[in-house]
């Protein structure tokens, strides 16, 4: 049990990553008030959380790091909130991120972007680069954040935390501001396996209140294996290409070479649509986020830009100057590639290599595969401004990421090694509603890998 | 140019949004080059079999019938732009559609 002055110490001090959105009074404020109020036969009891900005909460505003939302406070809390707080967790503050989740480093916040905290000319990664820069400075031990294309495994992995996304239905998205809705799902990030597996426990389980959310019991977590025998561990060759950086490649092989001696079986596999799955990706969720985003128009919530103008000018220019660039182009590409006469070539067309993608998991897993074994990223962290004006670049960080969120499957990124000192991330892809099999292969390779060390 | 500046105003139409006119050329040139990367999806065979993946239950639960109110902390009152007398207030219409 940390007391709330202590927590709030803790975030203030990794101000300078600006990384928290909440302000330091309404922080220590909220905290005290918490604290009074945590059961303390909870199991998360005194553990403080922060949630990332696009979650809803009722003790701080929810902007999803974008203007058209400045200032709101929802008037009701997201079910993954409302459970850490029954389990005794503290909700300790939002977190910067890119905005409504659309963007791989955290840059494209309208509240400024994220510093990396081993280096502050790079970038955390994104979207839900506060919460991982925050447990990364040791500020918190766990944090939430969101998934629709890599947003919580990637920049994990650039931060050197562990970043889980459960199975699509795993954990309710009442509450969760909604980008893509066929892939959203809320993760976690851990400064160990442990940390974030038992937040994700609490937090997963059905809720009346998503239809998506499947009716199961909470995961169990599993015990911490003395190997890793009887475990057969893909590695999609697709995911291996001869341009991955080479101490990416060195680090995997390392941790291949761990699950080995654990006594795993590896298999080199293949996922041959592996290559479709970014623009794949970028025709589904700009399309979902296109529906999503029409409800920001200036009449029911947010800021209204020019109100005095007629209907149609507000809705223009209030989300015209609402919503930042990024958000601006997803909306446009969204709206063209579901336009008369483009949407068999574009959208049609992507479902259907969006079955074939999860197909090819399938495959593999029905050949007797438990787990897949990959990069998470192709690089460590990126210089702030190297992708900004190049959106197709920043889309490629995602390439080893959003064929989980594609095809629904539970996935997680754990450091591996260092470049230079910036960490490297490898990534698990467990079967659907498998995450125990999954985290339990993770607590083994945590053990042994060097975290920490040059690859 | 994959999309022209007249496609890029008529969808910026149609998704409700103003685009700067200095911003313009731009965005032309950025959407045309995202629209040309996801074009190669039309590259591959089309497959008239394959059945759309759709994550999540297999089907949909069906639950009682009743009014359940959400529980909300606060009314819109505290967070529309303008509400007055229980209705959210915008601006006239410029034009009958």
């Amino acid at each position: 049990m940390s007391d709330a002055k202590a927590v709030a110490d803790r975030l203030v001090k990794a101000k300078r990553l600006n990384a928290l959105l909440t302000p330091p009074k309404d922080l220590r404020k909220s905290l005290a008030t918490q604290e009074a109020a945590a059961r303390p036969t909870g199991v998360l009891y005194g553990m403080p959380v922060s949630v990332k900005d696009n979650i809803c909460t009722l003790e701080f505003t929810t902007t999803c790091g974008s203007r058209i939302l400045e200032g709101y406070r929802s008037p009701y809390e997201a079910t993954a909130v409302a459970k850490l707080k029954a389990a005794g967790a503290l909700i300790a503050g939002k977190t910067n991120c890119d905005e409504f989740a659309m963007g791989s480093s955290t840059e494209h916040s309208a509240y400024g972007r994220v510093l990396h905290p081993l280096d502050k000319t790079r970038v955390p990664g994104g979207s839900s680069g506060g919460s991982a820069a925050l447990v990364a400075a040791g500020a918190v031990p766990a944090a939430l954040g969101s998934e629709t294309g890599g947003s919580v495994r990637q920049p994990a992995a650039f931060c050197g935390v562990v970043g889980i996304k459960p199975t699509y239905g795993r954990v309710s998205r009442y509450g969760l501001v909604a980008f893509g809705s066929s892939l959203d799902q809320i993760g976690v990030f851990g400064r160990s396996v442990h940390d974030a597996a038992r937040v994700l426990s609490v937090i997963s389980g059905r809720d009346a209140r998503d239809s998506t959310c499947e009716d199961r019991d909470p995961l169990r977590l599993p015990n911490v294996p003395e190997s890793l025998q009887g475990f057969v561990i893909g590695l999609p060759r697709e995911y291996f290409p001869p341009e991955l950086d080479p101490a990416v490649r060195r680090a995997c092989d390392g941790a291949v070479r761990m699950m080995r001696e654990l006594g795993a079986a590896v298999r080199e596999v293949s996922l041959p649509h592996t290559p479709y799955a970014v623009p794949t990706y970028y025709v589904i969720a700009p399309a979902e986020a296109s529906s999503n985003l029409a409800r920001y128009d200036g009449v029911r919530y947010g800021p209204r830009f020019d109100g005095n103008l007629d209907l149609r000018s507000l809705y223009r220019s209030t989300r015209g100057q609402g919503f930042g660039a990024e958000v601006r182009r997803r909306v446009l590409i969204g709206t063209y590639v579901l336009s008369a006469g483009y949407y068999d070539a574009y959208y049609k067309r992507a479902q259907q290599m969006r079955a074939l993608i999860a197909q090819d998991f399938r495959n593999v897993f029905d050949r007797g595969v438990d787990l897949l074994f990959t990069p998470t990223v192709p690089s460590p962290a990126f210089k702030a401004g190297e992708k900004l004006s190049d959106p197709i670049a920043m889309y490629m960080s995602d390439i080893f990421t959003v064929t989980a969120n594609l095809a629904g499957l539970p996935a997680m990124s754990l450091p591996i090694g260092r470049l230079k000192g910036l960490p490297i991330g490898g990534q698990l892809i467990g079967q659907a509603f498998l995450e125990d099999e999954m985290i339990e292969a993770a607590y083994a390779l945590e053990r042994v890998v060097p975290a920490t060390e040059e690859s | 140019m994959s999309v022209s500046r007249d496609e890029v105003l008529r969808i910026a139409q149609l998704a409700e949004l103003d685009v700067d006119e200095d911003a313009l050329s731009d965005l032309v040139a950025q959407l045309s080059r995202i629209i040309d990367y996801v074009a190669q999806l039309s590259a591959v065979p089309a497959n008239g079999n394959v059945k759309a993946f759709v994550p999540g239950p297999d089907a949909i639960r069906f639950r009682p019938d009743e009014v359940n109110p959400a529980p909300l902390a606060f009314g819109p009152a505290a967070f529309a732009p303008a509400f007055k007398e229980g209705f959210f207030v915008v601006p006239k219409l410029d034009q009958f559609e």
